[in-house]
């Protein structure tokens, strides 16, 4: 059993060799869902995880949330046990594809939850307009959720999950199944959060959603963590060097310049003068590839 | 504490909101139906003669045992199917996710799932009740009226003190065979059956993987309830011949599974016999401490479970 008591930390989020296992005893072999996971993010980061399905992106979640308990290593929010009442407090959580109760509207969910985190009467009833201003569900107060679209599910979980004012969320793959427009909703959403000083984790298949919001991310292949870092430093090609130049070059210029270059010891036919960036896309395919080739070099029958 | 419990409550009326919604209490009006069609098929058992005395007294106990019977089996039929998927949805919806990330625990939502099925089982008993109490009501509004019908095959019987008494006496046993105050412990007792069932559906709803597990299991746990008694009686009783280990199976099963059998002291009721308080409150008191029981054991399983 964890100790409740918090420790002294600067990071919203952190584990330390996290890993969960799951014994499959018919087959008699245990699947790793996640293997020993060093994280740390920062109050107001909006940190994106990255991976294939089955990566652990999902465990990793549920571990920092508590919901599941780790096989080894360990877990903190705000220096807290993630299964603590005070933990929760400060975390808020949409779940992959949430259903919700089909039989509430949108104003009975958002007050059912807040009563579960003990914000009732006038303050609750504040919250809960402020909420659906800001998740844009004025015409989905008096629906039951039953009748609602999959974007309008996503915009009523995030309501439910900022419900107490959390400082932390977890979104669980937040745009899945939502048309572009209701995707670029929730990303105009989880900006607006950051400008709130929110710290967002959030898991994502739509890579260019997660180059919009993201301050750093971590990609997962078979439940490990592959490559992290912020965006701008795993984008930037690091073979190539970018001349700024606040002037639009003539032709004569740029071939004056390429002279000097040359000049300088540098083969100029490869010069270019534009920085070049690989797309988060490619990053995410070229890295999980040459996972998924390494494990396949490694264990041939797998 | 108080928010622990306020969570509980939250999570309870939540509950039954949705068994509400879900329209579980439309079972109510078969019910309804049932009571009603029992309450006309046994109307013909009176027998209409010269002397009214004691004519009805089949036609009311047949009424008092369907509807009693009809409370348990209903009352059953919905703590059975409500319990069993009280958990499964949560899982199958993952809004069991979206309430473990709040700051409530594990047994305060297990404990907040009972309290809904109580409050759901109180309001259908409730109304069961309401719906017997009122065929009861027209029942003994027919059956004065007949006796008085016998009485008035003789125009000048309210001249005659004797038949006059006669008359009261008549109208009286049959008042007091359907105002009948120990009804009221007999649908207490059916209620606090209900809601041992509930607790054994949601003990093992908090390891079963479905729900149809869940209602299998229970209703073997019913039978066998039901069976134990006469099991524990029937070895015991042999004394020597038994052995140890037959004694001791016996004990166990006693032990883990709450004896059903006592409950059916309910036909003692019925049957017209006084069934005093004291052994009443002795067997709610026997239901209490194995609800808390088997609540416990629910909270420590569903602690560990993986979800």
């Amino acid at each position: 059993m964890e100790s409740s008591a918090p420790v002294a930390t600067p990071f919203a989020a952190e584990t330390a060799g996290l890993t969960k296992r799951y014994p499959l005893t018919w087959k008699r072999k245990v699947l790793v869902a996640l293997d020993h996971l060093d994280l740390q993010v920062r109050p107001g980061e909006v940190f994106g995880l990255l991976g294939p399905n089955g990566s652990g992106k999902s465990t990793t979640l549920k571990l920092l949330l508590g919901l599941i308990v780790p096989s080894a290593g360990e877990a903190r929010v705000f220096g807290l046990p993630p299964d603590s009442l005070e933990a929760r407090r400060r975390v808020g959580f949409l779940p992959e594809n949430p259903y919700f109760y089909g039989f509430l509207n949108g104003d009975e969910t958002l007050r059912f939850y807040g009563k579960l985190c003990g914000v009732t009467g006038p303050r609750l009833e504040r919250r809960i307009e402020e909420l659906i201003e800001l998740v844009g569900l004025q015409n989905g107060r008096e629906r039951p959720l039953r009748s609602y679209s999959k974007g309008m599910l996503q915009r009523i979980g995030l309501a439910q999950a900022l419900i107490h004012d959390p400082d932390l969320l977890f979104l669980d793959e937040p745009t899945a199944g939502v048309d572009p427009l209701g995707s670029a909703q929730i990303r105009d959403l989880i900006l607006r959060l950051k400008t709130m000083g929110k710290t967002v984790i959030f898991s994502s298949h739509l890579l260019e959603q997660v180059q919009e919001v993201a301050d750093r991310v971590a990609i997962f292949s078979l439940g490990k963590k592959v490559l992290e870092g912020s965006l701008e430093s795993l984008l930037t090609e690091n073979q190539s060097t970018q001349i700024n130049i606040p002037a639009e070059l003539s032709a004569g210029q740029q071939e004056r310049l390429r002279a000097a270059i040359a000049q300088a010891g540098v083969d100029d036919r490869d010069v270019r003068f534009t920085r070049p960036h690989l797309s988060l896309e490619q990053l995410y395919l070229r890295t999980v590839q040459a996972q998924a080739d390494l494990a396949s070099k490694n264990h041939p029958g797998k | 504490m108080i928010s622990s419990l306020y969570r509980i409550f939250t999570i309870g009326r939540n509950t039954l909101t949705e068994s509400i919604r879900q329209k579980v209490l439309n079972v109510l009006l078969i019910f309804a139906l049932v009571l009603v069609a029992s309450s006309f098929a046994f109307s013909g058992l009176g027998t209409p003669g010269l002397d009214a005395s004691g004519m009805f007294d089949a036609q009311i106990k047949f009424v008092k045992d369907a509807g009693c019977g009809a409370i348990g089996i209903f009352g059953f039929l919905i703590t059975l199917l409500s319990t069993a998927q009280l958990i499964p949805q949560e899982l199958h919806n993952r809004t069991i996710y979206t309430i473990l990330a709040k700051p409530v625990r594990r047994s305060e939502f297990l404990l907040g799932k009972f309290v809904g099925m109580v409050l759901l089982l109180t309001l259908c008993t409730a109304l069961m009740s309401l719906a017997f109490a009122a065929t009861l009501y027209w029942q003994e509004k027919q059956a004065v009226e007949q006796t008085e019908a016998v009485y008035d095959r003789d125009s000048r019987w309210k001249a005659d003190p004797g038949r006059v008494a006669d008359y009261n006496h008549d109208v009286a046993g049959i008042v007091a065979q359907i105002r009948d105050p120990q009804l009221v412990e007999a649908v207490l007792l059916i209620y606090f059956k209900l809601l041992m069932t509930t607790a054994i559906a949601l003990l093992i709803s908090t390891f079963a993987t479905s729900s149809i597990f869940t209602i299998v299991t229970t209703f073997l746990i019913y039978l066998i309830g039901h069976m134990e008694g006469t099991a524990r009686d029937f070895w015991l009783a042999s004394g020597a011949n038994s052995s140890i280990w037959q004694s001791g199976l016996v004990g166990f099963i006693s032990l883990l599974i709450p004896d059903m059998n006592s409950f059916t002291i309910v036909d003692e009721i019925l049957a017209g016999n006084k069934v005093p308080w004291t052994h009443m409150l002795n067997l709610l008191g026997y239901a209490d401490v194995y609800i808390i029981v088997l609540l416990a054991v629910s909270v420590v399983i569903f602690d560990y479970r993986e979800i």
